[in-house]
């Protein structure tokens, strides 16, 4: 009911004899059926192929050939590679890196998605209030976004160094206790990953939620002002349940994004110190480039793949997307 | 929401948001600040263009940047007016099964990437970094487009078919000068993981003379001993073509990048 109405272009409004629809059967040869179809036909198909050959070839045989590669046992090199059915599976359900990888992206996950929902909906109420200003607030905390992961990876190393720019800034306003070596510390490596992905990627939950923010009906708040409502009571009554789609969004692509994260973590911490941050993507890219197991990693990558889908389609269920 | 301001009000909203903006200027400021420390800012960023194949590098981006985003926009424009605006049999299956490619982490493409890669002699060829680059693109590009050009009303598509318009006509004459907006968001966003990528180069570029520009700060590390605030003048360097876009085509960039997400 907020939300204005986009044109609805579906079929059945455009009515039944304009003149487009009997325009639209020329020239096909179908019998004059009342199919919902007004044009395209073949050569619709002419257009999703290169999307479809790029994607497919791309994506897919990437996929079939990674799931054939999970059932040898693989240098990657040697020409006559020995299969060994599903041994490489059985070996990641006892392969303590891996539960101890998944427990790390879980947790970083859980972690980011949080924050940066909190941050980026708390930005977006303050910073569209009565400031000066509000564009260069903007800029700063969306500019992260686009940076280069990589960029970001080699300055946090830096600033997060036990001398670096962040404990001195620490110790600058007298916080010396919250110093610490942060990447170099098992516990603090992981927190310390969570905070620069926080850093990178709040801008998009702001962006997000700035834009639905905007499209909430003025009337719901005059209404809710006429009942005597404060602005805390508005912003959680009003505000947080009309947002219900934006929450969904950040909170599947999140999941994914923590799924996916694999350049800051090895670019900051390798995975280390020791294992403490060690991801599943960290891990198959061990595994693959610098052990040679291409079996063992291309099971992981599986393992990755399935996790990625199921997650994403238990939640588009529970979050009703799709349902137009 | 904000009806009657008091001037107490406007401070406390201003200094909440200062306060909340702090902790993400920081680093950029540091970033530019380590980057002007040691021998002085010009010293620091000539050694960045003198002391490293900087302009090959740059090139080399550029041509990369310039096909990813070529190939990007060619292969999202045409399966997004289809999926808008035609209708066929299997569009909704073949549309989702794109979309797969979202979900899809790209690290698990690595094995067989590398192994294709291989087997199609593209090794140092920028193909190598173009291709998979746009595969794992297209999925989110194409889905952005789809809903934008969900919003184009079929009478203007129906009003060039009177005319006698070709559908690939009517894509190019109607659609492509209505889509500006998206245009922009295909372009930034194809040519942010063009300009960013790191390691598809780093894998399959082997041969110095096509490395790309975010190897740059490497070479402060490596063959000249870590010097940082040169590494940091390289990462300036790096990100300043992003940050002069972005801020050139913000209002577009921002408004495409929600039109998929917010509904």
């Amino acid at each position: 009911m907020t939300m204005s109405p986009t044109l609805d272009t579906s079929d059945p409004e455009d009515g039944t004899g304009t003149p487009g629809d009997s325009r639209a059967r020329r020239g096909h040869g179908h019998p004059p059926t009342r199919r919902p179809k007004r044009r395209g036909g073949r050569t619709a198909y002419l257009y999703v192929l290169p999307a479809l050959i790029l994607v497919v070839g791309v994506v897919y045989l990437g996929i079939g050939y990674n799931g054939w590669v999970s059932t040898l046992d693989w240098n990657g090199i040697d020409p006559n590679p020995e299969s060994v059915g599903f041994d490489n599976y059985a070996k990641i359900f006892s392969d303590s890196i891996f539960w101890d990888s998944l427990s790390h992206v879980a947790i970083f996950g859980v972690i980011v998605i949080l924050v940066q929902m909190a941050l980026g909906l708390t930005m977006a109420l303050v910073f569209s209030g009565p400031i000066f200003g509000s564009n260069i607030y903007k800029i700063i905390v969306f500019v992260p976004v686009i940076l280069s992961p990589a960029a970001v990876s080699i300055a946090f190393r830096q600033l997060l160094s036990p001398d670096g720019q962040v404990n001195e800034a620490l110790r600058f306003i007298g916080l010396d206790v919250l110093t610490n070596a942060w990447i170099a510390d098992p516990k603090t490596a992981l927190i310390a990953l969570a905070v620069i992905n926080i850093w990178q990627w709040t801008g998009f939950s702001f962006i997000l939620y700035q834009a639905s923010v905007s499209q909430i009906d003025q009337n719901l708040y005059e209404a809710a002002q006429i009942d005597g409502a404060g602005t805390w009571r508005i912003i959680r009554s009003i505000v947080i349940p009309q947002l219900k789609g934006t929450h969904a969004t950040l909170a599947l692509t999140g999941v994914i994004g923590a799924l996916k994260t694999f350049d800051i973590v090895f670019l900051v911490t390798g995975g280390g110190p020791g294992r403490s941050t060690e991801f599943l993507t960290t891990y198959i890219y061990k595994q693959a480039v610098q052990q040679f197991n291409s079996g063992y990693a291309a099971a992981l990558a599986m393992v990755l793949l399935v996790l990625a889908l199921t997650l994403t389609a238990f939640q588009m269920r529970a979050y009703r997307f799709g349902e137009d | 929401m904000f009806g009657r301001v008091s001037l107490r009000q406007r401070l406390v909203y201003q200094v909440v948001a200062t306060v909340l903006v702090i902790p993400f200027l920081f680093p950029l400021v540091a970033i530019v600040a380590i980057s002007f420390s040691g021998q002085g800012p010009l010293a620091n960023y000539t050694a960045v263009i003198t002391q490293t194949p900087f302009f090959t590098f740059l090139l080399n981006s550029a041509v990369i940047s310039a096909g990813t985003i070529a190939l990007i926009y060619a292969v999202t424009m045409l399966a997004g007016f289809a999926f808008a605006k035609l209708k066929f049999s299997g569009r909704k299956l073949l549309f989702n099964a794109i979309l797969v490619g979202l979900v899809l982490p790209s690290i698990a493409l690595m094995v067989p990437m590398f192994i294709i890669v291989r087997q199609l002699g593209l090794f140092n060829n920028f193909l190598a970094v173009i291709l998979p680059l746009s595969a794992v693109t297209v999925p989110l590009t194409l889905l952005l487009a789809r809903n934008y050009l969900n919003g184009i009303p079929d009478e203007v598509i129906e009003a060039a078919k009177i005319d006698g318009a070709t559908s690939f006509g009517t894509l190019v004459r109607i659609v492509i000068p209505l889509s500006r907006p998206i245009t922009a968001v295909i372009i930034v966003w194809a040519f942010l993981q063009a300009w960013n990528e790191f390691f598809l180069p780093l894998l399959f570029l082997q041969d110095q003379n096509l490395q790309v520009l975010t190897q740059v700060p490497q070479f402060f590390t490596s063959t000249y001993g870590s010097d940082v605030p040169k590494i940091f003048a390289a990462l300036v360097l790096v990100c300043l073509p992003i940050v002069i876009t972005y801020l050139l085509l913000q209002k577009f960039f921002e408004k495409g990048l929600t039109a998929g997400a917010v509904k």
